[in-house]
């Protein structure tokens, strides 16, 4: 190309992924530990508003409410990022809504806590929508029907909420697939035997599924991480590779993402996570559920406003409209240039 | 799920709607511009809720796509943001496309203006299957136009990622009259060949002012292409007739380009007959397209400033230019949409005196269009 | 002498490499005979052509052109036909008897032939020489049934002379009349000349103004390419020497150059034509047209990372491989695509360190600005 490469920007960078899902590791702690404390500010209020009237949760100040800390909901992430898996097996869909879904599940709650909403739900979601955004849809009917006690309201009442919360980014690079370039890229290096190729691979992609479970995907690029699990299955070919392609400093790199796919990359404990699971129900955040008293109250707030908002502008085309605004459209005037719920 | 909310309420304030210029079955369009430039957008507003599958699959590919596309010849997204049911595009503002442009008889085709489009229309398309997305929708309607005369491809809402190995898509994908004859056999496995047939079909319509290939069903379809084509052999196309709709529509010889394409070059006419080579694998490729000699052969293209305007574009600039101000002749078309019904297209209310006073402006008398036949 | 073409005309000898043939197949005229013959019938240049076919026979010898190619056929005073060398042979020693009809001729009386059928040959002659002396005009007469009782008289004198009916009589009537209305006769001939020299002088003029028009469009153009070259020295020179802000310089000079075009633009305005419209895209010409580009953009797509095989093992792809009946094939898809994405994802951000922010992440939007590169502004 005649471009100067000082002025070339790679294409990876121009992603979402890159610009908006890519964090220090330090980053991200702080993030869930201010998510954390500011749910639990929250929910605090919300259950002074709902303790007036005693439901089926135990009557009592909010002292008594043992919230979650950021560790523990992503315990509870991390369980139902297995269960995306199973599911995905039960459906047989292809590897790439699996990744997907998961990383949307990972994303959502990178802006969202456990105890406003609880992962088996978003999960759901979070997979149907993974499966419009990859071209492989299905419809609503078949895929709740198939699921235990799931209508298919239960999965859209929180599709939109799920969808918002990824900033409707929903093109993510994969790991798996920079492991497949990775495969087809190194037989053009000499002397590589196919059959301890294909012995490698089979390694390397147990890994990658293992990554799936870290947070290796909000701090490192696919292909780094691509590349570690190689070098987990087969450390000399990762190097040989990454040394035909002129980036050593990489290896720096996968040596840290190894680590922690070692480190994270295995299921949680069953007994922790149900242990969790117990004092989420007693945390979760009222508002949020259906039919509780905070929860009407919170709607009613909103309608308010909402209607506040709607009479303010019905006032104000009146007024325009008998002041003869020369700006008014006379197709917006005439169906109502207002928005309805903006 | 507040903070979420509290950041688009954030996003929101950016951008100031003006006026509504269209509406769709799913999406309506609006006017505006960004609060603290005044720079032209528009904004297009998607209803959520409303189908039984939830989010549409046409908002979710736009959305998708437009977000990771940023070229100078793909409109631009600026912003995405949404309230409790709603989701609102920022797009640029676009008000004229390429079809109302071909369609204006007034307006005269210089070999370089046709050369000009088609080179941005295909490095637009370069970059899509650059990032490995076939847009399975061209034709001029959704090549629009910006004031300063670049083009930019828009409506994303039938694009997908290239298919992994095995996996089958959709062949009922790209309007018929641009739609490449392995989709009309029902093909499910293909490549970025669809979209440069479409774009030979759209070169066809720029040289002939009309469209070149328009069928009135898809079968009508085939036989329109084979009649202007010639019917494929199985040596011009290995294995066409064993796709799962293949019919048989009639033998017709293969026709010379030149005795339709009159005006075209040499280099123009073998250029147009490497796009709509019957075999997909042997199609040219976008980017091979556009190292092609019959854009380095003089005239050079067109400067996109120079490029043809249809009038209705001609006639509320002056007021734009000075002070962003609202358009009281009427804007045109709903930009960057392919809202579902042309219902979003509103009239134009252009004034013919203003656009004649232009230097820039091409009102011929309607003698003239009938003998000029570029390129 | 009258430069009436028409009416008096020189003769204009058909050379070899003529090309006025306007008939059908009318070859090259070639002469045997060492007599220039002239006459025959001058059309509006003043040249003639001469007709001929394939079909021409010499009536006298029956020579015809496929025994002899260079047959020339010429006409003789009293319209019979004969080729070349038989007038040669017959009448180079003197005046002979036609050998048709028997009338005298002598060898200067044949004439090359200009119609196919004679008898239109000898009507045109007739007239041409009536035409002469008859040319009373409409304004002569005092009403419309006067003049045309006189051209019925003219008509009926022509039809005897053509048709060889009372051929003495007929003379003489001419004769008569010509006496009775010589001062007419000649002061309509002098009406007539004027007139076609008043057309010649028109002709004239005219071309001499468009070729005025073009030498000026020159002549402007040229002082505006000197007065735009004078411009650029001055800020050349002005930007060497002078201390003001470049930029101001070049503004200033930018908008003297408009003004100048603007200026230019309204005094040439009233006059486009519509080969003016076109015109006016070259007065745009401020604008070049740059030479095609064939991609624009800055995007980076890790080309030189790696280097795509003809073939890889790839148990993915085995489906495509397989292909039995050839619909993968057939349909277009090319799984050199799926693995020329799949490599560039490896070699992708391979160098790229982990984010080492600890404050809010700025969202950074990718805008393309106005070349056409991509830049990565702050939201």
């Amino acid at each position: 190309m005649a471009v100067d490469d000082n002025r070339r920007v790679p294409l990876y960078e121009g992603s979402t992924q890159y610009r908006n899902w890519r964090f220090s590791p330090d980053k991200l702690q702080e993030t869930r530990s201010s998510l954390n404390a500011a749910a639990v500010a929250g929910i605090r209020k919300a259950f002074e508003a709902d303790s007036a009237v005693p439901r089926t949760r135990q009557p009592g100040s909010s002292a008594n409410v043992s919230f979650l800390t950021p560790e523990e909901e992503n315990l509870l992430v991390k369980l139902y990022i297995g269960k995306i898996s199973q599911l995905c097996g039960l459906f047989k869909f292809s590897e790439e809504v699996e990744a997907t879904a998961i990383t949307y599940l990972k994303r959502f709650y990178l802006k969202n806590t456990v105890m406003d909403w609880h992962p088996k739900n978003v999960m759901l979601t979070a997979l149907f929508l993974a499966t419009k955004t990859t071209n492989h849809p299905i419809s609503l009917e078949f895929y709740a029907s198939h699921i235990p006690k799931t209508t298919p309201s239960d999965v859209l009442d929180l599709e939109f909420l799920v969808a918002q919360s990824l900033g409707f980014e929903f093109s993510v690079w994969h790991a798996h697939r920079a492991l497949w370039g990775l495969w087809l890229d190194i037989q053009t290096l000499p002397d590589i035997s196919i059959t301890t190729l294909s012995q490698v691979q089979e390694i390397a992609l147990q890994q990658i599924r293992a990554s799936r479970l870290t947070d290796a995907e909000l701090i490192y690029t696919p292909s780094q991480i691509a590349l570690a699990c190689l070098s987990l299955a087969s450390s000399d070919l990762a190097k040989q590779w990454a040394e035909s392609k002129g980036s050593l400093s990489v290896l720096a790199i996968v040596e840290n993402i190894q680590q922690l796919i070692a480190g994270e990359g295995t299921d949680p404990e069953v007994e922790a996570v149900r242990e969790v699971d117990k004092r989420l129900r007693l945390c979760k955040n009222p508002e949020k559920v259906p039919g509780s008293k905070a929860y009407l109250a919170k709607k009613a707030e909103e309608e308010a406003t909402a209607l506040a908002r709607r009479s303010k502008k019905a006032d104000d085309v009146k007024k325009a409209m008998e002041a003869g605004d020369p700006f008014g459209d006379e197709l917006g005037m005439r169906e109502g240039a207002l928005d309805d719920d903006d | 799920m507040d903070a979420v909310e509290k950041a688009n309420a954030e996003r929101q304030k950016r951008w100031i709607k003006d006026q509504k210029v269209g509406e769709g079955t799913y999406a309506v369009v609006y006017r505006g511009h960004e609060a603290s430039t005044g720079k032209k957008i528009a904004i297009k507003k998607i209803k959520v809720g409303q189908f039984k599958d939830g989010l549409d699959m046409s908002a979710i590919r736009e959305v998708k796509y437009l977000r990771e596309l940023h070229h100078q010849n793909i409109i631009a997204l600026f912003d995405v943001f949404s309230s409790k049911t709603n989701l609102n595009l920022v797009l640029e503002f676009l008000d004229a496309d390429l079809e109302l442009i071909i369609k204006d008889r007034s307006i005269v085709f210089l070999p370089a203006d046709i050369k000009s489009w088609l080179a941005m229309t295909l490095r637009g398309l370069e970059f899509c299957h650059r990032n490995w997305v076939l847009h399975r929708d061209l034709k001029p309607n959704n090549l629009l136009i910006a004031s300063d005369g670049q083009l930019k491809i828009a409506d994303f809402g039938l694009a997908r990622d290239f298919a992994d190995p095995g996996y089958k898509m959709t062949c009922q994908v790209i309007t018929r009259w641009y739609r490449p004859p392995e989709l009309l056999f029902g093909s499910r496995y293909y490549s970025t060949a669809v979209d440069i047939w479409s774009v030979g079909c759209i070169f066809a319509e720029l040289m002939l002012r009309i469209p070149y290939l328009p069928g009135e069903s898809d079968v009508d379809q085939l036989r329109t292409t084979f009649r202007a084509l010639g019917t494929p052999t199985e040596e011009d196309w290995p294995g066409h007739t064993k796709l799962p709709h293949y019919v048989a529509v009639g033998q017709f010889p293969k026709p010379p380009l030149r005795d339709l394409f009159t005006a075209a070059t040499a280099d123009a006419l073998n250029l147009l007959s490497k796009c709509l080579i019957y075999e997909p694998r042997k199609r040219i490729s976008a980017r091979d397209a556009l190292n092609h000699p019959y854009f380095f052969a003089l005239p050079n293209p067109t400067n996109p400033a120079k490029l043809p305007k249809s009038a209705s574009q001609l006639a509320p600039r002056p007021l734009e230019e000075v002070d962003g101000n609202v358009d009281p002749s009427g804007s045109a078309a709903a930009p960057g949409t392919k809202a579902a019904g042309t219902a979003a297209r509103l009239k134009r209310k252009a004034s013919v005196s203003e656009a004649e006073t232009r230097a820039v402006a091409r009102r011929l008398d309607f003698t003239l269009s009938s003998s000029q036949r570029s390129p | 002498m009258s430069k009436s073409g028409w009416l008096r005309g020189t003769t204009v000898r058909k050379g070899l490499g003529s090309s006025q043939n306007t008939r059908a197949s009318t070859p090259q005229v070639q002469s045997t005979s060492t007599t220039i013959f002239g006459g025959g019938v001058k059309d509006a240049t003043g040249k003639v052509s001469e007709y001929s076919s394939m079909e021409d026979q010499c009536p006298v010898c029956k020579s015809d052109r496929y025994l002899n190619p260079k047959l020339r056929l010429l006409v003789s005073a009293c319209y019979h036909k004969m080729c070349e060398s038989c007038i040669d042979r017959l009448f180079t020693l003197g005046p002979a008897p036609c050998p048709i009809c028997g009338k005298t001729l002598r060898k200067l009386a044949f004439m090359p032939q200009t119609f196919e059928d004679l008898f239109v040959e000898k009507e045109v002659a007739v007239r041409r020489r009536l035409a002469k002396e008859f040319n009373k005009r409409r304004e002569d007469f005092t009403d419309l049934r006067a003049y045309n009782d006189y051209l019925e008289q003219v008509e009926d004198i022509m039809f005897n002379l053509i048709n060889d009916i009372d051929v003495a009589k007929t003379e003489d009537r001419i004769k008569q009349y010509r006496i009775e209305n010589a001062a007419l006769i000649e002061a309509n001939i002098q009406k007539d000349e004027s007139y076609a020299a008043q057309l010649r002088e028109q002709e004239e003029t005219e071309r001499s103004t468009r070729a005025e028009r073009a030498r000026e469009l020159e002549k402007e153009e040229d002082e505006e390419r000197r007065a735009r070259e004078a411009v650029e020295r001055e800020l050349l020179n002005n930007l060497e020497h002078s201390s003001t802000d470049a930029l101001k310089l070049v503004a200033k000079s930018r908008a003297e150059l408009a003004k100048r075009e603007q200026a230019r633009k309204a005094s040439a305005g009233a006059a486009q034509s519509r080969a003016g419209v076109l015109r006016s895209r070259a007065v745009m010409s401020a604008i070049p047209d740059e030479p095609h580009v064939p991609l624009q953009d800055n995007w980076y797509a890790y080309e030189d990372k790696f280097v795509l095989k003809d073939d890889y093992f790839d148990p993915l792809s085995e489906a495509v491989k397989k292909d039995r009946e050839g619909i993968m094939r057939a349909g277009g898809y090319r799984v050199e695509e799926a693995w020329e994405r799949a490599i560039r994802c490896a070699v992708a951000g391979l160098d790229v360190p982990p984010s080492s922010e600890l404050s809010a992440v700025q969202s950074v939007v990718p805008h393309v600005d106005l070349a056409g590169d991509v830049v990565m502004a702050s939201a």
